[in-house]
């Protein structure tokens, strides 16, 4: 190979620097990419994970329910059933494996039926599909009562 | 922020990603290519133009790659496509540096490997056929395997060699590099469907593993060690093994099958010590290349030289001399990447490989077992592939004759490893795009 002039050296050993100069620039990029990603996953799961109230157990007597000690917190999906993969699994004979779900939606909380075999009541009366619920109202799963209290 | 809208807004983000990051670092991988091209035509004036015509057929790969992809699949990955046109045309660079006249044949192959990336990631129902079909899958993949064992030959014509290709005409394909995809469609399937069985028996009986646990594991030892015996096929075998290894751990959680495997495959390793002189010449080479730097660990040693004198910016593209070593433009590639572009060049390059791999694992992460596990399969497919080839071209494993995924002189390598990233890509779109009957 003939030895290159000095000027062609130099552009070379500019080419040469622009080029590690792109590689890390490409690695930046991906950096901070990977970055903004890995903050807005962190973000969802941190609100999907935020409690936004509790269920608080509650016992009927005379002059209504009286709260007791026992209370689950509540999610934005909080399942209620037998089976113990739900968000509250009770066991209580008279609830189905997948019996309720509580869900935020749209600013509203829902409570559907999973088509269980006793059904849901709100405020002792049985709902359909889904009903929009709200602080202080009392869930009926197989013979529990819980109270929503929000936050 | 409310849930509701949660969903849509990981969407809206994803779609930001796409619409800013997918562009971005196209342009920059072409820049960066343009650069070089031009800084290869200064370095080396008798050279023709013909660099230029390899840069023109990228961008127009990536360009329409690009535009075809956003039609057909709306919520893909927005990392993985642009990062491989960047490692292939990185490596389409450095074939037509080290060797051009592969360069033109290995530019047809970019282009067909990109149509059919295309023609993956936007097939309608492919995941749910995959799964229908995965035993005409297997048998396909182990009936090209006994006829490449057969008839199989090798295309530098030299007897002896290791015959991996079939011929048809003028035309070679290694048919060991559609296999190792079809092999993994197969095994997250038949796993997808075996483990939850054998889970929950686990969870419940605490059994020891059952023969439809250890059975498979038998049959892909078994298949890679023939891979390893007919074949002479180190990295293949490997691959294989390994693969699968990876996918039975994840698939049951049980680290006694992990250990098992290993100690099945050190043991097949060290059988192949004694018995074949191929197998012996590599490990050697790899314990102490020093012994023979002129004989058989040739290659290695200049690889070894070709990476030191690279340093931290590299020699620059064309003022190497990377073309000492042997077959530079197919295993060893790595080795002329190490010395033209220096430390910088090889963190950024394995750090790419790495990023597809963890892009392809966190899209599983919310998906069905059979699309989770194909995705853990792919990924470490490449992983394993990428670290078997680039650790054996820099003496930290033994070396083993696999390609460096999309950067090696080789069409049936490049086209496999483009269609394995339209099927990551395809998985990457979430659980709607993979169309499971309801």
């Amino acid at each position: 190979m003939t030895p290159t002039p000095p000027d062609t050296q130099l552009v070379l050993l500019l080419f040469r620097l622009i080029s590690g100069a792109l590689l890390m620039g490409i690695l930046a990029v991906l950096f901070i990419a990977l970055w903004r990603d890995f903050r807005s996953a962190v973000e969802k799961t941190s609100v999907q994970r935020r409690i936004y109230g509790k269920l608080v157990e509650v016992v009927e007597n005379d002059d209504g329910y009286e709260e007791t000690a026992v209370s689950h917190p509540l999610l934005p999906l909080t399942s209620i059933g037998r089976a113990p993969t739900n968000t509250i699994a009770l066991d209580d004979d008279f609830a189905s494996g997948e019996h309720a779900l509580l869900a935020l939606r749209e600013g509203q909380w829902w409570l559907e039926d999973r088509k269980s075999r006793n059904g849901t009541t709100i405020n002792g009366l049985p709902i359909g599909d889904s009903v929009i619920v709200t602080d202080g109202d009392v869930i009926g799963v197989g013979n529990r009562r819980f109270r929503i209290h929000l936050e | 922020m409310r849930a509701g809208s949660l969903e849509a807004d990981s969407f809206e983000k994803r779609r930001w990603h796409q619409n800013r990051l997918e562009p971005l670092l196209l342009a920059l991988s072409f820049v960066f290519l343009a650069l070089n091209a031009a800084a290869l035509s200064i370095a080396q004036p008798e050279r023709d133009s013909s660099v230029w015509l390899v840069v023109a057929v990228w961008l127009v790969c990536a360009v329409a790659g690009s535009t075809l992809l956003r039609r057909t699949l709306t919520h893909c990955d927005p990392f993985i496509f642009p990062v491989t046109m960047f490692l292939s045309g990185w490596g389409l660079i450095i074939i037509e540096r080290v060797a051009p006249n592969f360069a033109a044949r290995q530019t047809i192959w970019l282009a067909l490997a990109v149509i059919l990336m295309i023609a993956t990631a936007g097939f309608p129902r492919l995941i749910v056929l995959l799964r229908q079909y995965r035993y005409t899958l297997l048998f396909g993949g182990l009936a090209l395997l006994v006829a490449t064992i057969r008839f199989g030959s090798n295309p530098s014509g030299i007897s002896g060699a290791p015959a991996l290709w079939l011929s048809l005409g003028d035309f070679y394909f290694q048919p060991s590099e559609p296999l190792k995809i079809m092999l993994v469609v197969f095994l997250a399937s038949y796993l997808a469907e075996q483990y939850a069985v054998v889970r929950v028996e686990h969870a419940a009986f605490g059994k020891t593993p059952t023969p439809r646990v250890v059975g498979p594991v038998l049959l892909m030892w078994g298949l890679s060690v023939i891979v390893l015996v007919w074949q002479r096929d180190l990295g293949t075998a490997a691959i294989f093994f390994l693969v699968f290894l990876t996918l039975v751990y994840v698939a049951s959680g049980q680290l006694r099958l992990l250990i098992g495997g290993s100690i099945l495959a050190l043991a097949a390793g060290a059988a192949a010590y004694i018995l074949f002189g191929v197998v012996r010449l590599r490990v050697d080479a790899w314990l102490n290349p020093w012994l023979e730097a002129d004989g058989r660990a040739y290659q290695i040693v200049q690889s070894l030289i070709a990476v030191a004198s690279g340093g931290v910016f590299g020699q620059g593209i064309g003022q190497g001399s990377p073309t000492y070593i042997p077959v530079i433009h197919s295993d060893f590639i790595f080795a002329a990447l190490a010395e033209e572009w220096g430390l910088v060049g090889i963190v950024t390059a394995l750090f790419c490989f790495a990023l597809i791999c963890m892009r392809g694992l966190r899209n599983t992460v919310e998906l069905r077992p059979f699309p989770a596990l194909l995705g853990v399969g792919l990924s470490a497919l490449l992983a394993i592939q990428g670290f078997l080839i680039i650790g054996g071209v820099l003496k930290v494993v033994p070396l083993t004759g696999v390609t460096v995924p999309f950067m090696s002189y080789g069409g049936s390598s490049l086209i496999t490893n483009f269609v394995l990233i339209g099927l990551m890509l395809r998985l990457s779109a979430g659980e709607q795009a993979l169309a499971f009957p309801a």
